[in-house]
């Protein structure tokens, strides 16, 4: 029986179940950044009040270190807010936190992106401010930034793998569990490392294919 | 001619800073009548034509449309009230405004971009809207291309959509700004055939152009605009045969030679 066949491949339930964990958490995580970099980059556009409050948070989420945040998220906040009460759910609020911080900008950027004619385009026919956002700002933006939405999920994935520091049973914490069981890190950890490269390349070439698909149905160039 | 002009425009100015762009600007379009706008390039046309379905807020001076002002009315200690945006939306859309860039929603079929606003701003029935938008295109001579997305169709034909979508909200008025001056010059004639056909139909437009063909024989006035200001204005035959203003008559010689 090669070391293979006996740590990895034996395995297998284990690592599968891990990989499940951390699907979850990045899709969960990746959700609350979608909804919460949409949230900030709004405000800090339109909310004139708020402007300030939005950009302290964007510049926090994206310049302290993730395993600060988690740390921060996991040990501070139940103190402050009495929440989160799971070890899972500090893991994708403090994912989710990060990438929101990011995606805020890539929104800017992209929302910045569509050329001022095409709005006044909308307010000519008489559409409202809020109809043109919907129907116009957003999904040309959401069509220029889908590449840096993909890609931002795949930097979920990576940092994700911190979790298992606050014992969320995600596949680097299953594999961690069977190094220092036999202590023979070699199989194990090369294997866990190709699958995070598979899992990754997965994700990023099918959402790109998905992205290019949209562009080139608009009869745009791939971007 | 009506008592009532679709377009009265009235001592419109327009400041940026410091920078006077519009001073002073007053002219009526009459139902159904087409008047060109020519002028060099960055005397105002473009800002005047904003002004007027209030894409800029003008800084002093009132449009009316069908009689009713765009701006606040004024009350009877004479103080002005601004509309709310809502209100200025609903008048917003008796203008039909086609851009220089045309402007097309890239993600929205050629159909979808001419019945949006019915559907969104009018609250038609899809099967209404959509009869309405072939309507439409078939004005400009695209009933083939409705499915078809902007990014795949000729410049002429982005700019003829652009158009169609504006007559779909049934405007008192058009606005056309340098609607051919990013078009190639053999795609020009198309898109002026187009609005030469609707002048014909008897649809009130104000068009800014450099065509100097166009605005000779299919407008009913021609106005020349310079430094934000009406330096000349008249029927075609006598601002383009015998201009008062040495300045239009220099600048005629330059477009026209
Ligand atoms: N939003 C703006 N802010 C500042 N200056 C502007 C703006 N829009 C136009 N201008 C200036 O106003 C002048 C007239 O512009 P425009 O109305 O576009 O002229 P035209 O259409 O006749 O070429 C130009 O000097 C231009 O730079
Ligand atoms: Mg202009």
């Amino acid at each position: 029986m090669s070391n293979w066949e006996r740590l990895v491949w034996n395995q297998r339930g284990l690592l599968w179940q891990g990989l499940a964990v951390t699907i979850e958490v990045c899709a969960i995580a990746f959700a609350m950044a979608i909804v919460g970099g949409l949230l900030l980059c709004l405000v800090r556009m339109h909310v004139r009040p708020l402007r300030p409050v939005a950009i302290a948070l964007i510049e926090f989420f994206r310049a302290t270190p993730i395993f600060v945040q988690l740390m921060w998220v996991n040990y501070v906040w139940p103190e402050l807010f009495g929440w989160p009460n799971t070890f899972f759910t500090a893991g994708w609020v403090a994912l989710g936190l990060q990438s929101s911080g990011y995606l805020a900008e890539t929104f800017r950027a992209g929302i910045e992106a569509v050329p001022r004619g095409h709005r006044e385009a909308g307010y000519s026919v008489g559409m409202s401010p809020f109809q043109v956002y919907r129907r116009i700002v957003l999904p040309e933006m959401l069509l220029t930034v889908a590449p840096s939405i993909v890609n931002q999920f795949t930097v979920i994935v990576k940092s994700s793998t911190l979790v298992s520091v606050i014992t969320v049973p995600d596949l680097m914490l299953q594999a961690m569990k069977l190094v220092n069981i036999w202590y023979e890190p070699i199989e194990v950890l090369t294997a866990t490392a190709a699958i995070y490269i598979g899992f990754v390349f997965l994700v990023s070439t099918a959402g790109k294919a998905l992205a290019d698909y949209q562009r080139r149905r608009f009869g745009l160039n791939a971007a | 001619m009506d008592a009532i002009p679709a377009i009265r425009v009235v001592d419109l100015r327009k400041n940026f800073g410091a920078l006077e762009v519009l001073r002073g600007v007053s002219f009526d379009v009459h139902r159904g009548s087409v008047v060109s706008m020519i002028g060099a390039s960055g005397s105002g046309k473009s800002t005047l034509l904003r002004c007027i379905n209030r894409l800029e807020t003008p800084s002093a001076g009132e449009v009316f449309i069908d009689g009713e002002p765009m701006g606040g009315p004024v009350t009877a200690n004479g103080e002005r009230k601004e509309r709310p945006l809502s209100d200025i939306n609903r008048m917003r859309r008796d203008l039909g405004m086609v851009f220089q860039q045309f402007n097309l929603w890239p993600h929205m079929t050629v159909i979808g971009n001419v019945i949006e606003a019915p559907l969104r701003v009018r609250r038609m029935k899809r099967k209404a809207a959509i009869a309405l938008a072939e309507e439409c295109l078939a004005r400009v001579h695209l009933s083939e291309k409705g499915t078809e997305y902007p990014a795949r169709l000729s410049g002429g034909q982005m700019q003829r959509v652009a158009i169609a979508r504006a007559l779909a909200m049934q405007p008192k008025a058009m606005l056309f700004d340098e609607p051919t001056s990013s078009l190639d010059p053999e795609l020009t004639d198309e898109v002026l055939t187009v609005m030469r056909e609707l002048a014909a139909d008897g649809t009130t437009m104000i068009v800014v152009t450099h065509e100097m063909a166009f605005a000779r024989d299919a407008s009913d006035r021609v106005l020349f605009l310079h430094n934000g200001q009406i330096e000349e204005e008249g029927p075609p035959d006598q601002v383009f045969g015998a201009p008062k203003s040495e300045r239009c008559r220099q600048f005629l010689s330059k477009k026209l030679q």
